[in-house]
């Protein structure tokens, strides 16, 4: 009892702000300022949402910004995955320790100071404005690698043992045991990954340059008023579809994670 | 480690695409932005001034620099120590066989699905200090009227608060994938012999979840360093007088904004040297704490 | 017989190719012209559906495209990318603090240059918008959004407090002695706030006639030294320090957060951009009255500076006559009496020309808004010099940044008002030698 009553605080604290968010979202446009701040909810929130809507098109939006997320989040495992077996199953080899350096630094090099040279390469491939452009440079993952790095470490050394006994080839053994003995990690990393890109505003931004290819970060900072009050009941509003997809894709992964707790457990 | 495939060839093919997007894509136009530290250049017209070392010179040796080089420090330090602890306590919590617990779950990971700018603007609103429920709440109980953006140090909490609260949701992640790993076997072994709730957290769970909890020590740690300027501008753009001028937001500034590619590109050397040094000493002396079994 | 029949084929070829001579223009396909802005929330849809629609239904033959890029630095830097990359956009918007930026960029066209004489009628523009744009008697980009700083207040806690509703603060001393009433009342919990410090700062001496940096406000070859670390600036600034003392002022932070403890009636007065007029009005639940910023007492009559963002127009690898004519067609449309007028009344910018506003005049728009009308009158009274014309900086962006936090260190108490705005002045003079070195 206890623990539920803890967990609940515990959540209800995390959550909190974006409750808030909520809120705001349902109010209407004079309500949003009142003294003292309002806390129930109010009315407007089918009108705002269509507001959002329709001024930056959040439909498309979400769309692209869906196909993104999704196309990186699913590279950046692949991608991940091989490396980190590689730095994990075959002993030393030649360039080891720069190549994994070389992965982990990709988090160190912060875009706004390579923004210029980077949209220059961009130019010279002829991917301004594309799929491409939106999702490759994403590809390889530090954080993945990291991640299946640590995991493949704790595995027992019988286990590849026993499939190099049984004839199976590296990555037989990796398809067949490890993948699915990491099934957990690789729903969380999905799911963060998946969230990382859908969050990412700066690169979209520089990189496209029509409508169709805009992303919804994009869209949101778009319903804030540059030089006028803003309206945060419709940004909000905005910021609440902005929040669905995500969501979704988070308790589609979570069945996986429940159910993989049995599994988890036979090592 | 043991148990390892004989093949010479296949390390390289797997790694191959990753060397090859983080080459192509990330390092050579880092290379192209950094060269650019060793001088001052004209962001329209390309033109460039050697100056050596000059903006090294420059930004170490200046006040403004190295005193955002201390709040980066100690923001750093708080939101990784708060961000890990809290979230290893909700992930503990989370852990247990419970009812509803798919909820609990998918509430705490939900604001990870929020962009720091959006994260930051909910945070300032909550906070305003004449109309933020939070400063009206705090006026009601106390009388006291905080306002963020008239005190360093408030605006210094809630920012570390704010950065904390967003990566919450990554952390409990991670820490119950690996929570998950831990034999239940073992933990109820070690309760039928009397030892305490506690005993068993760090005697066993704890180095069990090491390895996670090292990954997240480097990503936490990187997080803080490099992902929370938008959370800055949004909310307190370095102020109040400089009080949340982290380093990377002064980059930002330099770099993006103002257009000083030069010494943009020579804090961001710093910035990497800075970092490299701590992700070494943490692959050093916690790395070689790591159970891994 | 057989030469008639000769002349027909011959008739019509040569009426054949006498049609395609005088094809219509519109059978080629029309001439697109792109437009990166960073006007977001309502004012997105004033650009793309008022503006840009309205501009290309009335020029068939030209496409303007719109392309929301942003924040006002972002759409910059992207910019920058573009023209190195070589394909930049025809127009881009850039705030006025990066005038000097863009006018040592040697990627533009100035405005004088592409417009044929008599093209445009400029003295139909309101002169001051005009001459923030213009150096050495050239305009170099074209206003479009351009304000100022007023102060708002709310009168019913005028009203309260047993103050004339209809008299705003003229001075400082008025605001302290109208503050000290207003918090003694109990009518409001802080007598007045502020958006923008290093703008306010700013203000406060064009208000006085006062250079903020020399060379005649780097409108005579570029500034070297700014000057708001004189006597002058540190009185200002003490005199906020005192306020905040007092408790009259409520420091909100930087840009448009202070506006919600206005709206809520926390705070009674705020010194704010007239942009946000028409959503200030909008918002609050209360009657809103504007003035002119107040001035401190004794000092020289001086105006209030132009804020806002301008249109600016890339060379890129070479513009066709087909797309400058579309461009200035743009700005023409732009100016118009209607369209001008609309975008006032729907955002609170100026409108650009003495037409618009005898127009909006005419229709009693400044009658029935009076608070729209404020900024404009401040406009109009002053002299015209290159004190109250705007400085201009190079790295005025990092300037003012550094002045945002000289302000805030003086209010908290961190550092004297002196000692704060020396700090802050020494930085920005280092800032000024690097910019000038580069741009030499």
């Amino acid at each position: 009892m206890v623990v539920h009553a803890l967990l609940a605080l515990g959540t209800t604290v995390a959550v909190l702000p974006i409750l808030y968010a909520l809120q705001v979202s349902t109010l209407g446009f004079q309500e949003v300022f009142v003294f003292p701040p309002r806390l129930t909810p109010g009315g407007a929130f089918l009108d705002n949402l269509t507001r959002a809507w329709e001024k930056v098109g959040l439909g498309r939006l979400v769309i692209n910004s869906l196909a993104i997320a999704f196309s990186v989040a699913l590279g950046k495992l692949v991608l991940s995955v091989m490396a980190a077996f590689a730095f994990t199953y075959f002993g030393r080899f030649p360039g080891k320790g720069p190549i994994f350096v070389l992965i982990l630094i990709t988090h160190m090099l912060p875009l706004p100071v390579r923004i210029v040279p980077s949209y220059q390469l961009m130019q010279s491939f002829d991917w301004i404005n594309s799929y491409q452009a939106l999702t490759v440079p994403f590809f390889a993952s530090a954080t993945g690698t990291l991640l299946f790095r640590q995991f493949f470490l704790t595995m027992p050394p019988g286990l590849s043992e026993a499939a190099r006994i049984d004839g199976a080839g590296p990555l037989r053994f990796l398809v067949r045991i490890l993948l699915p003995l990491s099934a957990n990690n690789l729903a969380a990393l999905f799911m963060v990954e998946f969230l990382y890109m859908w969050n990412e505003y700066l690169w979209p931004l520089i990189i496209t340059n029509s409508d169709d290819m805009r992303v919804v970060q994009v869209g949101i900072k778009m319903l804030v008023a540059t030089d006028a009050q803003a309206e945060w009941n419709v940004i909000m509003a905005g910021v609440v579809v902005a929040m669905v997809p995500p969501l979704v894709v988070l308790l589609l992964l979570q069945r996986s994670f429940v159910r993989s707790i049995s599994l988890g457990q036979e090592k | 480690m043991e148990g390892r495939f004989p093949n010479r060839v296949l390390p390289y093919v797997l790694l191959l695409p990753s060397v090859a997007v983080v080459l192509v894509f990330l390092v050579v136009p880092s290379i192209e932005a950094l060269r650019l530290s060793l001088f001052e250049v004209s962001p329209f017209t390309g033109r460039e001034t050697f100056v050596g070392l000059g903006n090294f010179r420059e930004l170490l040796g200046s006040d403004v620099y190295r005193h955002s080089l201390s709040v980066t420090l100690v923001f750093a330090t708080a939101v990784v120590a708060s961000g890990m602890s809290l979230a290893l306590g909700l992930a503990v919590l989370a852990s247990q066989p419970l009812r509803g617990l798919g909820i609990y779950r998918v509430a705490i990971l939900w604001p990870y699905a929020l962009s720091p700018a959006v994260a930051g603007t909910i945070w300032a609103l909550l906070f305003d200090p004449s109309t933020g429920p939070v400063t009206v709440l705090i006026r009601a109980l106390t009388g006291a009227s905080p306002n963020w953006m008239m005190s360093g140090g408030y605006a210094l909490s809630v920012t570390v608060v704010a950065a904390a609260w967003k990566m919450l949701g990554f952390n409990v992640v991670f820490f119950l994938a690996g929570l998950q790993a831990v034999p239940a076997e073992f933990r109820e072994a070690a309760q039928v012999d009397g030892a305490g709730a506690a005993r068993v957290f760090w005697r066993i769970t704890f180095p069990i979840l090491s390895p996670v909890t090292f990954f997240l020590f480097v990503m936490n740690s990187l997080y803080a360093f490099f992902e929370v300027f938008g959370l800055i501008d949004v909310m307190t753009q370095g102020g109040p007088g400089g009080a949340t001028d982290l380093l990377i937001y002064r980059l930002y500034q330099d770099a993006f904004v103002s257009a000083r590619w030069g010494i943009g590109s020579a804090q961001s050397i710093l910035l990497f040297v800075m970092v490299g040094v701590l992700t070494l000493l943490q692959f050093r002396f916690a790395g070689r704490r790591v159970f891994y079994g | 017989m057989s030469h008639r029949r000769g002349t027909y084929p011959g008739i019509v070829v040569a009426f054949t190719m006498l049609l395609a001579a005088v094809a219509p223009v519109s059978a080629q396909p029309p001439v697109k012209i792109t437009l990166w802005h960073a006007m977001g929330g309502a004012r997105y849809d004033a650009i793309t559906k008022d503006i840009a629609a309205g501009f290309n239904k009335a020029n068939p033959n030209y496409v303007l495209e719109p392309l929301f890029t942003g924040s006002y630095a972002e759409t910059v830097t992207k910019a920058i990318a573009a023209i190195r990359a070589g394909n930049p956009p025809h127009i881009v918007q850039v705030f006025e603090v990066g005038t000097q930026t863009m006018l040592d960029s040697g990627a533009i066209i100035p405005v004088t240059e592409m417009v044929k004489p008599g093209e445009i009628d400029f003295d139909d523009y309101i002169a001051p918008i005009l001459n923030y744009y213009k150096v050495g008697g050239k305009l170099y980009s074209m206003p479009f959004n351009s304000s100022t700083a007023i102060i708002y207040y709310n009168k019913e806690v005028f009203q309260k407090a047993g103050l004339d509703p209809g008299k705003p603060p003229a001075t400082f001393k008025d605001v302290e002695e109208m503050g000290r009433k207003i918090v003694a009342s109990g009518a409001a919990r802080a007598a007045i706030t502020f958006g923008w410090p290093s703008w306010m700062l700013e203000q406060s001496h064009a208000l006085a006639n006062r250079l903020y940096a020399d060379h005649d406000n780097g409108r005579n070859g570029r500034a070297t030294k700014v000057r708001f670390n004189e006597s002058f600036g540190v009185d200002v600034l003490s005199r906020w320090k005192r306020w905040a003392d007092e408790k009259l002022l409520a420091y909100g932070g930087r840009e448009y957060a202070p506006n919600k403890a206005f709206l809520a009636g926390e705070v009674a007065m705020l010194m704010q951009s007239t942009s946000q007029v028409t959503t200030i009005e909008k918002a609050a639940k209360f009657s809103v009255g504007t003035g002119f910023l107040p001035r401190i007492e004794g000092q020289p009559a001086g105006k209030s500076v132009i804020g806002g963002a301008s249109f600016w127009v890339l060379k890129g690898k070479g513009r066709t006559p087909q797309e400058i004519d579309a461009v200035v067609k743009f700005f023409k449309f732009v100016a118009e009496p209607q369209e001008t007028a609309k975008w006032h009344e729907e955002t609170g910018y100026f409108p650009a020309t003495k037409t618009a506003v005898a127009l909006l005049t005419k229709q009693g728009w400044f009658a029935g808004h009076p608070n729209h009308e404020t900024a404009f009158k401040q406009i109009q009274e002053g002299p015209d010099t290159p004190a109250t014309r705007g400085v201009l900086l190079g790295n005025f962006v990092q300037i003012r940044n550094i002045t945002d936090t000289a302000i805030e260190k003086a209010l908290s108490g961190k550092l004297s008002p002196k000692a704060a705005l020396d700090e802050g002045a020494a930085e920005a003079n280092k800032l000024l030698d690097e910019y000038n070195r580069i741009n030499k």
